[in-house]
Order: structure tokens, then sequence, then C-alpha cells
């Protein structure tokens, strides 16, 4: 059962927070991911959606109706909400066969043990939920909001307390969701990376408004502000104003002139820099630090505070802390902030 | 620095070996004093007539009228406090409205109040020539010296219990279970029915529990409002009393060894009772537990 939804404009109060106006288009198939901050108002959003909130302007619409005023229960919307929400005085099958039962469905038998088996969660059938892993919890999640045929799967934070195979499983699980039942997927996260393992587009979410809309490409090559840069993963992020001063010639000045006055970001740079024609930059070691990814360097140039990465394997010697050491920025690597980037959060 | 941290290790689990005991000791201690008050008088009780009295307790026609009238009323109560408790329980629960705060205490007046006064505040009530005594007789409800009143004086002492234990149980069920199970088709009511409910129902059935013993045990109201009870109607055919106000009769008439017999065998029903819900929820037997025992 795929639909095509709509918000439009939707806006909604809890307490003194204000969400909105939020739009968004979900077409079957394509995962949307919700970021921000703690307190941004992803959770807010979802519930709006799913019917636990009033929208006090705009509209949702489902297949070109508008649902906005419809019972959580008529609105088939897929919701797991934060924990999960499972049904803790059930089995896993008595959880995955609830939306059907409630409906009184003829072919619940049959559908559960099949749900069941395509989750792998047939061995597990009579346990009850507090005596399951947090990925086995995952996908008796989904196997019962796919009980109930939903034409939209709305998911507050998927890897919540998931150990680090558990994700991997959770990505896989969620890839196949995504080919197999062309239901538009929302997800809500406060973790860029693992959004992008998963989402074609993204919302950023500040203080319940919305400060960035776009694809995962866009995301990364252009993004909206400094907050936004911060929170895809950008190391590397200084506002107009850190890059102000710095004599001709020094780093801040040659930061400045390439992006013009806006604030910049960039990913860190590799050490030692490859050849090329890109001035050096030399700058003191404040921190050395070991990541999967190769060692993490913070080094401070030009009175910026600069991470740099030697990535992995990693050759010795490793820089000591207070040696100064020599880099270079490829330009192109270089993302100017837009006018707004000066007023990211308390700025 | 290395001095610093490296003494404590060494003699930190020494420590916790040797405080450990005495701790436990001093808990074993504390909780064992007032078990053994809870148990001596008992005890005292069960031993000062011979176990032979239990049985021709039993056996008197007076006992089994008050057990007969003690369980039946404390039934009615128990019923009143799950039609109109849990209900109340649920409402304070889940809204807020103004005034909850006023309401609340109010719940929790009779708890506080001696039990006396609830007698007296009825009897004034519905003593002869007020509009009560008028109205509940007219309605075939009488109340004074009638099982009616002693209901009303359990009702009135017990279901507070039940409106707090519901209540606390209700707001302790994740909100986000009942949105998930309504999200996947649960309207309001089946919410309530196949979510809300069972899993509030351990917490509740604890507070009927307590309501129902604090109703078997009440005396101070019904000593005012009901102390002679005509089963059949005011002042027609035989007169009984509950368990509580006949123990205390026995007991003024200078029967202590009939006291004794009659509260042992009270104590024994009422303890079996308690037991086997105990065990029921031990074993799994009762469904409100399910789901915290499985394998």
């Amino acid at each position: 059962m795929s639909s095509e939804w709509v918000v439009d404009g939707l806006e909604a109060d809890l307490d003194h927070f204000h969400l909105g106006p939020v739009d968004l288009t979900l077409t079957p198939g394509r995962a949307v991911a919700v970021l921000g901050a703690s307190g941004a108002g992803k959770t807010t959003l979802l519930r709006a959606l799913a019917g636990f909130l009033r929208v006090t302007r705009g509209r949702i619409l489902r297949d070109g109706v508008d649902i906005s005023e419809w019972e959580p229960e008529e609105r088939g919307l897929g919701y797991v909400p934060q924990g999960l929400g499972l049904l803790p005085h059930r089995t896993v099958a008595g959880n995955v066969r609830y939306p059907m039962e409630i409906r009184a469905r003829a072919d619940a038998g049959p559908r559960t043990r099949e749900l069941l088996e395509r989750f792998h969660l047939g061995p597990l059938a009579q346990r009850y939920p507090a005596r399951l892993s947090g990925g086995e919890q995952q996908r008796v999640a989904i196997a019962r909001a796919l009980a109930a045929d939903p034409g939209l799967i709305v998911w507050d934070e998927p890897w919540q307390g998931l150990d680090v195979l558990a994700r991997h499983e959770l990505g896989s699980v969620l890839d196949d969701l995504r080919a197999t039942e062309q239901v538009p997927i929302v997800l809500v996260t406060h973790d860029p990376a693992l959004a992008f393992s998963i989402a074609d587009s993204f919302v950023v979410l500040t203080a319940g408004r919305v400060r960035e809309q776009c694809d995962a490409l866009t995301l990364m090559a252009a993004p909206a502000d400094a907050f936004v840069a911060r929170f895809v993963g950008f190391e590397n992020v200084f506002e107009p104003s850190a890059l102000a001063g710095g004599a001709p010639g020094s780093f801040r000045s040659w930061l400045r002139q390439r992006v013009g006055g806006d604030g910049v970001a960039f990913a860190s740079p590799d050490l030692p820099g490859r050849d090329g024609s890109d001035p050096i930059w030399e700058g003191k070691v404040r921190s050395v630090r070991p990541t999967p990814q190769g060692i993490t360097i913070e080094v401070v140039a030009d009175e910026l505070m600069v991470t740099l990465r030697m990535p992995s394997p990693v050759t010795p010697p490793l820089p000591t802390l207070g040696e100064r050491v020599a880099f270079r920025i490829d330009p192109a690597s270089l993302r100017p902030l837009r006018a707004a980037g000066g007023r990211g959060p308390g700025g | 620095m290395s001095r610093g941290v490296g003494a404590p290790p060494a003699s930190a689990p020494r420590r916790h070996w040797r405080t450990g005991p005495l701790w436990l000791a001093l808990q074993l201690v504390l909780s064992g004093s007032l078990l053994l008050l809870f148990v001596v008088p008992i005890l005292a009780l069960f031993t000062y007539a011979p176990i032979g009295d239990l049985f021709s307790a039993a056996g008197s026609a007076g006992v089994r009228a008050a057990l007969w009238l003690t369980f039946f009323s404390s039934g009615l109560a128990v019923l009143a406090a799950v039609l109109f408790g849990i209900p109340m329980g649920y409402l304070l629960a889940r809204r807020s409205f103004r005034g909850r705060s006023i309401v609340e205490s109010l719940v929790a007046l009779p708890v506080v109040v001696p039990h006396l006064l609830v007698g007296l505040g009825l009897f004034l009530l519905v003593i002869r020539g007020t509009p009560g005594y008028e109205f509940t007789r007219a309605i075939g409800f009488p109340v004074y010296d009638t099982i009616w009143g002693v209901v009303l004086v359990m009702i009135f002492v017990s279901a507070p219990y039940t409106v707090l234990a519901s209540e606390l149980s209700f707001r302790a069920v994740d909100g986000r279970v009942i949105e998930a199970a309504r999200s996947l088709g649960a309207g309001p009511a089946t919410a309530f029915l196949t979510v809300t409910l069972p899993l509030a129902l351990r917490g509740i059935v604890a507070g009927l529990l307590l309501s129902w013993a604090r109703a078997v045990s009440e005396i101070g109201g019904l000593l005012v409002i009901a102390y002679a009870v005509y089963p059949a109607g005011p002042y027609n055919g035989p007169v009984t009393s509950t368990i509580s106000v006949y123990i205390y009769n026995v007991f003024q008439n200078g029967n202590l060894a009939d006291a004794a017999a009659v509260s042992s065998l009270f104590l024994l029903i009422a303890f079996v009772l308690f037991l086997l819900v105990r065990i029921g929820e031990r074993s799994g037997w009762v469904p409100w537990r399910r789901g915290d025992l499985a394998p």
C-alpha cells in the first residue's frame, strides 16, 4: 500500500515550543532523515504526523486527502516511537499479531508467521520483549509496523541503544525494507553519520524550524550554515567573525579571500599534505588522537584551531604536542557558508 | 599521583569485605524486629485459646453470620472500588485540570481521618427526620443498622487505596507504548483495554487487595452506623454484625478465650487468601505479571 504524502506548511505547538512551518514530500521507497540536536523538534514533528499532537496550521496530505484532523489509528502510518513501544505483556508473536488482531484480520495467523520468518524471529516467537536484545527488539518493531500495512513508516531514533553490530544489521534491514515495501520512510536521528547511511534526503531542524532540506550530496557540497556544517560532520567550520583579522598573506586572510566574506567549512586535510601549488601553512600541535580513520591531529594555525588527519595506515613518527607541522588545503575542498552562517545556535 | 592512586585499590576490597556482613546484620536485625512485632501478638492470639475453640468458633452460627456479612459487604465495597475507583484513578493520571490537587487531597482524606468521624458524619446524614433518612428509605437502601450502612462505611474507608494505586499504575504506563498501539490501529477504547489496563493491572490489583483488607478490618465507623446489622431490613428478623464488631462485643463481655478464638479464625482466613494471591502472582497463574516472569 504505497502512498504519497505531502506535508504542507505544518505548524504545531507543544507548551512553549513552536514547530514549523515544515514542508515535506514523501515518496514511496524513499527515506527522509530528520536531523537536529536534542530539543530541535524532531519528535514533535513525528508526533504531529502520527496524530498525537494537534496541527495548528498547515495540512498533511495522503494521496491528496487532508488527514491532519484524523485520529492516529485512521492515518495508516506506522509510528515507531523512541524506545520502540513494544507491548511488554505480549510475546514477540503477540506483538506482531497485534495490529491484525485488533482489525480481526482473517489471515492474522499465516501473516504473523510470514513476518516472523522474514525478520528471523521464528525462534523468538514465544519470548517477551524484555528478554530480547536491542537488535531483536528493533526487528520485532519493524515486523509489527509492517503487519499494519502502513502507508508511511515514521521512526524515532532507530539506532538508539544499539551496539555497532546491531546498527549494521538494522541498516541492511532498512535497505531491504525500502527496496521491497515501496513505503516512504521518515527517520529521526541526532547522528548524521547514521542518517547518511540510509536516507535519500535530509531535513535539518533547529529550534522547531527547518534550517536545511536537500539530498545528501547537496548537504555535503553546500551546507547552509555553520550549524548545519558542524552537524553533518565537517570538522573545520569557521564563521566570518573567526576569519576576521590576520595579516595579508596569513592563513586567515587566504581563507577569507577564497570564500569572499562568508564563513567556511572544510573536511580535515591530510597530513602530510600532497604536493601541489597550494600554499603551505604551519600549525602547532594541540592534540593527537587515534580514530578508525587514522590519526586526528588538532593544530593552531593563525589563531584558528584546525583539525588534520593522518590517514590509515599511519606511517610513524607521529607528531608530538607542541611540534610545528606543515599542511596544505585544497581550495576545492572549501565550502563557503551562506550569509546566514553567522547565526548558528547561540550566535 | 601514583602514590595517591596506588593505595586505595589495595585496601578497598578488604574494607568492602569487612563491612558487608555488618551491613547485612544491621538490615536483618532491623527488619527482624519489625517482623517480630507483627508476629508476636498474632502468636499470642493463636496460643491463648485451645485450638479446639477455633473449630467450635468456626461451627458457631453467630460467627458464621458475622463472617458472611463481613466478606459479603467487603466484596461489595471492592466492587464499588472497581466501578468507581479505577476510572477515577485513570482520570487523575491522564487529565490535568484545575483543582486536581484539591481532588487528590480529598481522595486521600479518608485515609487520614479517624474512622469514628466517618461513622458520625454518615450518622448525621441519615438519622431519623433528616432528608437523607427519607431518601435512603424511599430508594430501598436504608443505611442505619443495615448491610448498606456497612457497605457505605467500607467504601468510604477502602476505595481511596484503589484510586491512589490505579492513579500511580496508570501514570507508570509508558505513553509511547500506548501511542504505538494507537498508530497500529487501536482506537482509544481498544488501546485502553489491550494496553493501558493490562499494563496497569498489577498495581491496580495490589490497590484492590489493600482496599479489601481495609474494608474487612474496619470497625470505627461501623461502631457508630452499623453496630447491629439486620440483614433482612431495619429491626426485622435476625441480627448480626461484622466480624470486627463481633470480636469487640465478645471482648467487651469479658470472654477473652472466645474473642481470641474468633480472631484467630479470621486471621487464618485472611492470611490464606493473601497467600493464595501471592503464590498466584509468583507462579504466573494470574495475568497481571506476564511479561516480567517470562523465560
